[in-house]
């Protein structure tokens, strides 16, 4: 199941921290070798000041007690440049720290800035080091201190692209920590910041849209009402299109949010568009069931990818995530997805259909015959299937849905008289405007 | 621009007559130098008529003093003659009688020498001119009138003396002369302004090498004309090549440069002297400088727009463009720029110099001009000629010189200038399938051995004529070619470094190109993705010309891969704009089409010549025109079954719906004959879903065999068929069936089941077709929902209604300007959306539905069916899509009006400008 493994296309677009998390699944998943994780890990490790960290990795790779002599000289030298960093950044930690004089801080940022000048000798200097250290802590892996000191520095700090980056440290610090509900606060933050702020190139404004979509995957399928908000954030014009030139593998994450969701149809149908221009450019058996099923009404195959999809889910670091529910393991996810896969088919499969075998819907639904029959009994009383069962022969038979000649007309004509008052109204308002001035 | 500048020099005249006189002060000091400089060559060689031995040379007897004065004279009488001045023309002639007498004293001899009697005659015939000449008499000042008259009398009385000389000298001019160099002069003598037959004067090139020092030999050689002696004395001067000075290299190079475009200067001879020039120089970049001009004279020496530069000069050229290179490889000190205006002296600077050495030129201009001289050849070649393919060969030649100045750029870090060349290559490479590429790289490497030597040959006897060479220049640069086994791989390579650093236009062409080659390797999504996220097709009529045909070119192409690839919506969409205007030769530059409604001036004609194809670059228009008609025809067939009520309300295809009509109105249908024929023949029998013949009659064209992969295609192309006739027989027959079993329909149309429940369901789901499966018995029950007439009236009437109140809407939104209206709130989401494609780099989203739809968008833009889509509030997303839309369809109409008219009438243009600014 290695092939439909996407973690060689995200990674890039994350914080080496962030990828952590994403490693830990693969082992746990057993897709690949564990030594291969663990020398990836290493590598990912040697760019961050998590020196202890690496070192117990390579002693569990290699099994031994020694450990190379880069790594102890670099652990001196991290240690060292802490020191250095905690030092220049002290009387501003210390200041911050002090409840009293941080009360003495206001909403104006440059008045606060004059204040620590003139009180405190706290200039620029300090504030930059500052993020420095904040920065050296969330490389060392403290990730709480380091979302604290960059939330301050934010509140200090006048340089605008500084300020961005501190963001994104600070939401890089919240995904981590694992603390969903402010990092969700940093993300809408950031993407507003992102919309609006006038980038040097179109490529880096579109670049910094899928690092926020890569990196919300974290929140969006941790958190309970994230398949509605990734829809919504993935959905739009702008991070579709981003989506579609540089990570069409994100269509992965919005098909199944698609799929789970059940009151996002509006839009399902552009995104199926979507997804058949991009079937050159990426495909897994998510969207490809979703081909099947409203492209192709290919309903043998759609049973067939509905299986794949199901690895695909399990070895998926944010899709199969696994709920511990006493004392064995669930993925949530998994199964919503299949209920609503399956109905899906159903659907598609209902609408084009007149009659149909008990038995043979059993079989493409994955049911027996009297689950099957019961599903379909809850359906029609749930009145969202206009049908009924002829049990006599074994068939569900339908009713033809097509609307009536008249209703048609009528449905076309009503909103004509609507749009037509209004459109007096404004002519009648206009006039009296015009009138009156 | 390049070419408008370098023929700048041929079109000089006027100016020229005004320069005359200045220039000729300019050169009256270069002369007197000249004669002190020379005097020594001069007299030494007079005394070669006696006695040919050079080691003599060194002894200066007064014999030979008073021969060298003589000499001088003659020179002066020369220049006066040159601009008329008889004043001083007078003085000369009682110089050199004072002169003769000491002369014929010294030589003790009572026959006057040659040289004397040779300056006689030129002043009689001058004279004879001169009174002939009773215009120019009237313009002269009144002392040179007085002058010309004593001259007259001084001339008759002198020449009486020395009558039986001349006379003799007047039958056999040079005794000592060869016989070829004699002719040779008065071919020269009798059309030096104008253009000489090259093939002659080639012949002469090679000769003159070996001719002029025997020419040299004759003391008389100074009697040529002016043009001629100079070239002579050239070769004089640098007999020996230690004698040769910069200074005095350098002098000739300025004067034989300052004669450019004059009028009677020969064209060739400027190249011959320039050649000779560059190998006698001292300095590598004297050598450069003499280079740079030999390659602007070959340049001149095709003076009109319209023909192209023999072949030979261009291949020379081209080698001299790889000899620039090579010293600019050996001494990497030498910057060439145009930009800085070198010191006079600058060249002076030997190797040894230390800094940086300036010389102007510009190698892009040249490398460009090459270019088009090459292009321009073979847009002027029959290419039904031998000659044609011969040219062709010259390909790889010119692409080994643009790959050595793109190096050259990359090393100096100009990425700029190499971007520009780098297009170039990409233009002669870029419309090459693998085959053919395959063939040219073959053939590059065959030629490697005899080419060394064809390439080599013009050098070869240069270098053996003066052994002892000035400045020896090593081929350091490459001189055969190397690509990359696979075309794809190269034109990646160029285009990425054309992306990074070219200017607009350069990255706009080798974009263009980058599509064309993808489509050509059948990678539709990949050229489709370029194509929409470059964004051209809205900005494809701001750009030139050319690049706009270009455009057309790689629509084309796009629309053959899609077709290819059996995209058959995008095919036709591609292609349609095309064949909109009936226009197609003209859009792709592969002919001309006669317009009923105007006719072209004989201007716009030459324009239009001036832009077409070469041959071997041509698209097959029955090709295309046969993919194009069939994407129509397996469109627009079910299309109108579908449609029987109101056949005018969606079409997808105006053209093909025109020629559908044409053929059927004919009484009677003969067999196929053209593609039309063929594709109508294929039509009738599509709709009336009989799939087999309807593919034989497609098959039967000729076309096909120019695919590469002709089977697969027909493959595709009957399985295309094979649906359309399924779809086109259920809209047509639905009626008149109650059900429909699966296996019937599988049966008559040799589909496979699940391809006929697919597709049967996807017209179901679209509510094409108005029926349901029964899946106990496989089979199809329709749905009586046939509309009366009248309720089908009625539809249409609701929708008219929709439609004006939506322009009702409109009208007022215009009026007041936005407010409450849901209406404009969308309107303005919408325009919000379209800042945001522009400024983001991935608008494609909807450009590519756009591209899927183009048909349906824009004729339902067209019609205002787009209000029904706001009415039933089918979602923002959806609306996004018709903005891209109609956009992307209106941008791309224009386009193509602009495309068919660019060249057909100035008002046109004008008009769509106006529209589009």
């Amino acid at each position: 199941m290695a092939q439909y493994d996407l973690t060689p296309r995200i990674a890039p677009n994350l914080d080496r921290h962030l990828v952590f998390p994403l490693l830990e699944f693969l082992q746990e998943r057993q897709l690949y070798p564990d030594e291969e994780i663990l020398k990836a890990k290493i590598e990912l490790l040697s760019k961050t000041n998590m020196v202890d960290y690496a070192m117990d990795i390579h002693k569990s790779l290699y099994h031994t007690e020694e450990v190379p002599q880069d790594m102890v000289e670099r652990r001196a030298e991290v240690v060292a440049r802490l020191k250095a960093l905690e030092e220049a950044a002290a009387p501003l930690v210390a200041f911050l720290q002090n409840p009293n004089a941080v009360q003495e801080l206001r909403a104006d940022k440059h008045y606060n800035l004059q204040m620590l000048n003139d009180r405190y000798q706290i200039g620029p200097q300090q504030i930059e080091a500052l993020y420095q250290y904040a920065k050296f802590q969330f490389e060392c892996g403290n990730y709480s201190g380091a979302a604290d000191y960059l939330y301050q520095y934010r509140a200090l700090c006048t340089n605008s692209e500084r300020s961005l980056s501190a963001l994104w440290g600070k939401f890089a610090a919240e995904i981590l920590m694992p603390n969903w509900d402010t990092a969700l606060e940093e993300l809408n933050r950031l993407k507003e910041i992102i919309d609006s702020k006038s980038f040097a190139s179109p490529m880096n404004q579109v670049q910094s849209r899928i690092w926020l979509m890569h990196w919300s995957l974290y929140i969006f399928f941790n958190n309970d009402n994230g398949r509605t908000q990734i829809i919504d954030l993935f959905n739009q014009d702008k991070y579709i299109n981003a989506i579609q030139t540089s990570a069409p593998h994100l269509l992965r994450y919005l098909a199944t949010a698609f799929i789970v969701n059940k009151r996002r149809r509006t839009q399902f149908k552009d995104f199926i568009k979507v997804i058949q221009q991009e079937q050159h450019s990426y495909k897994d058996p998510i969207t490809e069931f979703l081909a099947c099923v409203y492209v192709n009404y290919d309903f043998d195959g759609a049973q067939k990818k509905m299986r794949e999809c199901e690895e695909v889910i399990l070895n998926d670091p944010f899709l199969g995530k696994r709920v511990e529910d006493g004392n064995f393991s669930t993925v949530p996810l998994r199964d919503e997805f299949l209920e609503n896969a399956r109905l899906f088919i159903f659907e598609t499969y209902c609408r084009i259909h007149r009659r149909i075998d008990m038995g043979v819907l059993a079989e493409k639904l994955n049911l027996n015959y009297e689950e099957a029959e019961r599903w379909i009994v809850n359906l029609i009383r749930g009145s969202k299937l206009d049908a009924k069962i002829d049990s006599k022969s074994g068939t569900v038979l339908m009713e033809p849905n097509h609307l009536n000649v008249y209703e048609q007309l009528i449905d076309h004509t009503k909103a004509l008289s609507g749009r037509t008052y209004k459109l007096v109204g404004q002519v009648l308002e206009h006039g009296q405007t015009q009138a009156t001035r | 621009m390049a070419s408008k500048f370098w023929t700048q020099g041929g079109s000089d005249t006027e100016e020229e007559s005004s320069d005359y006189d200045s220039e000729n002060e300019d050169m009256g000091p270069v002369d007197n130098d000249a004669q002190t400089a020379g005097n020594r060559y001069l007299s030494v060689n007079a005394s070669d008529s006696e006695d040919s031995d050079t080691q003599k040379r060194v002894v200066r007897s007064a014999k030979d003093k008073r021969f060298e004065e003589m000499l001088a004279t003659v020179d002066q009488m020369k220049n006066a003659m040159k601009i008329n001045d008889w004043v001083s023309l007078q003085e000369s002639f009682d110089k050199i009688n004072k002169q003769l007498e000491k002369v014929m004293r010294v030589m003790e001899s009572d026959k006057a020498p040659t040289v004397y009697i040779k300056a006689l005659v030129m002043l009689e015939d001058f004279l004879a001119q001169s009174l002939a000449n009773k215009d120019a008499k009237k313009k002269m000042s009144s002392s040179n009138a007085k002058a010309l008259n004593s001259m007259k009398q001084k001339l008759k009385k002198n020449n009486k003396q020395y009558e039986e000389l001349i006379n003799k000298y007047r039958e056999h001019p040079e005794s000592e002369e060869e016989p070829e160099d004699e002719e040779e002069e008065e071919e020269e003598e009798s059309d030096d302004s104008e253009i000489e037959d090259p093939t002659k004067l080639d012949v002469s090139d090679q000769e003159e090498g070996s001719e002029v020092d025997e020419a040299l030999d004759s003391q008389e050689s100074g009697w040529k004309l002016k043009m001629s002696k100079k070239d002579s004395l050239l070769v004089k001067q640098f007999r020996d090549p230690k004698e040769a000075t910069w200074e005095k290299v350098n002098k000739w190079f300025k004067e034989i440069v300052a004669a450019r475009g004059r009028k009677g200067t020969g064209r060739y001879e400027q190249v011959e002297q320039l050649t000779f020039l560059s190998q006698v120089a001292k300095t590598p970049a004297q050598k450069l400088e003499i280079l740079f001009s030999v390659v602007s004279a070959q340049f001149d020496v095709n003076p009109g727009l319209n023909g192209h530069m023999p072949v030979d000069v261009w291949k020379k050229c081209v080698q001299n463009m790889l000899v620039i290179l090579d010293i600019l490889m050996q001494y990497p000190d030498i910057v060439v720029s145009d930009s800085v205006e070198p010191d006079e002296n600058e060249s002076e600077k030997g190797p040894e110099y230390a800094g940086t050495i300036r010389i102007w030129g510009n190698l892009v201009a040249f490398l460009e001009r090459i270019d088009a001289e090459f292009f321009k050849s073979l847009q002027c070649i029959d290419p039904h000629t031998r000659d044609y393919v011969k040219r062709l060969r010259d390909e790889p030649i010119f692409l080994v010189l643009a790959q050595n100045v793109q190096d050259y750029f990359e090393r100096a870090g100009d990425f700029r200038a190499a971007s520009k060349v780098a297009l170039r290559r990409v233009e002669l490479i870029y419309y090459k399938p693998q085959e053919v590429y395959d063939a040219m790289r073959k053939l590059a490497e065959q030629t490697e051995d005899n080419g060394e030597e064809a390439g080599e040959e013009p050098k070869v006897p240069e270098e053996g004529r003066v052994p002892t060479m000035f400045l020896v220049t090593p081929e350091l640069v490459h001189r055969k070619p190397t690509f990359p086994e696979n075309s794809r791989t190269f034109m990646d390579a160029l285009v990425s470094l054309i992306y990074k650093y070219g200017d607009e236009r350069t990255k706009a062409r080798a974009m263009l190109c980058d599509i064309y080659h993808h489509a050509l390797l059948d990678e539709f999504s990949t050229a489709r993705d370029l194509l929409l996220m470059s964004h051209l097709q809205d900005s494809i009529q701001l750009m030139d010309i050319s690049t706009q045909i270009l455009f057309n070119r790689a629509m084309a192409q796009l629309g053959l891969c899609a077709f290819r690839v059996g995209l058959i919506a995008e095919g036709h969409g591609c292609l349609s704009e095309l064949y909109s205007g009936g226009r197609v030769k003209e859009l792709l530059a592969q002919g001309f089409s006669q317009s009923r409604y105007h006719e072209k001036t004989p201007e716009q004609e030459r324009l239009e010549r001036r832009r077409q194809m070469p041959y071997h670059m041509h698209i097959n228009l029955e090709l295309l025109e046969a993919v194009h008609l069939i994407c129509a025809m397996l469109l627009e067939v079910p299309n109108m079954a579908a449609n029987t009520h109101d056949a005018k309300r969606r079409v997808i295809s105006k053209n093909f719906r025109r020629l559908l009509e044409v053929s059927e109105r004919q009484t009677f249908t003969g067999p196929p004959e053209n593609v039309r024929d063929h594709v109508m023949a294929a039509t009738r029998a599509l709709t009336k879903g009989d799939h087999e013949s309807a593919f034989n009659a497609i098959k039967a064209l000729d076309a096909w065999k120019l695919l590469r992969n002709k089977d697969s295609v027909l493959e595709m192309l009957r399985a295309n068929i094979k649906e359309e006739a399924l779809r086109t027989y259920l809209f047509t027959f639905s009626s008149s069936y109650d059900s429909l079993s699966v296996d019937q329909l599988n049966k008559m149309f040799d589909l496979s089941e699940a391809q006929v429940h697919s597709l049967v369901s996807k017209m179901m789901v679209n509510e094409e077709l108005h029926a349901s499966w029964d899946q106990p018995t496989r089979s199809i029950i329709f749905h009586e929902v046939e509309y009366t007439r009248l309720q089908a009236l009625a539809f249409q009437f609701t929708e008219k209604l929709s439609v004006l109140t939506e322009s009702n809407e409109r009208a007022l939104e215009a009026k007041i300007g936005g407010g409450g209206l849901e209406l404009p709130m969308r309107r303005r989401d919408n325009q919000d959306y379209a800042g945001g494609a522009t400024s983001g780099a991935g608008k494609w989203a909807e450009g590519g539905l756009s591209f899927n739809q183009g048909r349906q968008g824009s004729s339902e833009g067209r019609s205002g069916y787009s209000g029904r889509a706001y009415g039933m509030g089918q979602g923002g997303g959806y609306s996004r899509d018709r903005a891209g839309l109609v956009r992307g369809a209106g941008g791309y109409s224009s386009r193509a009006a602009r495309g068919s008219h660019m060249d057909g009438s100035g008002r046109m243009v004008s008009l769509n400008r106006g529209f589009r600014t």
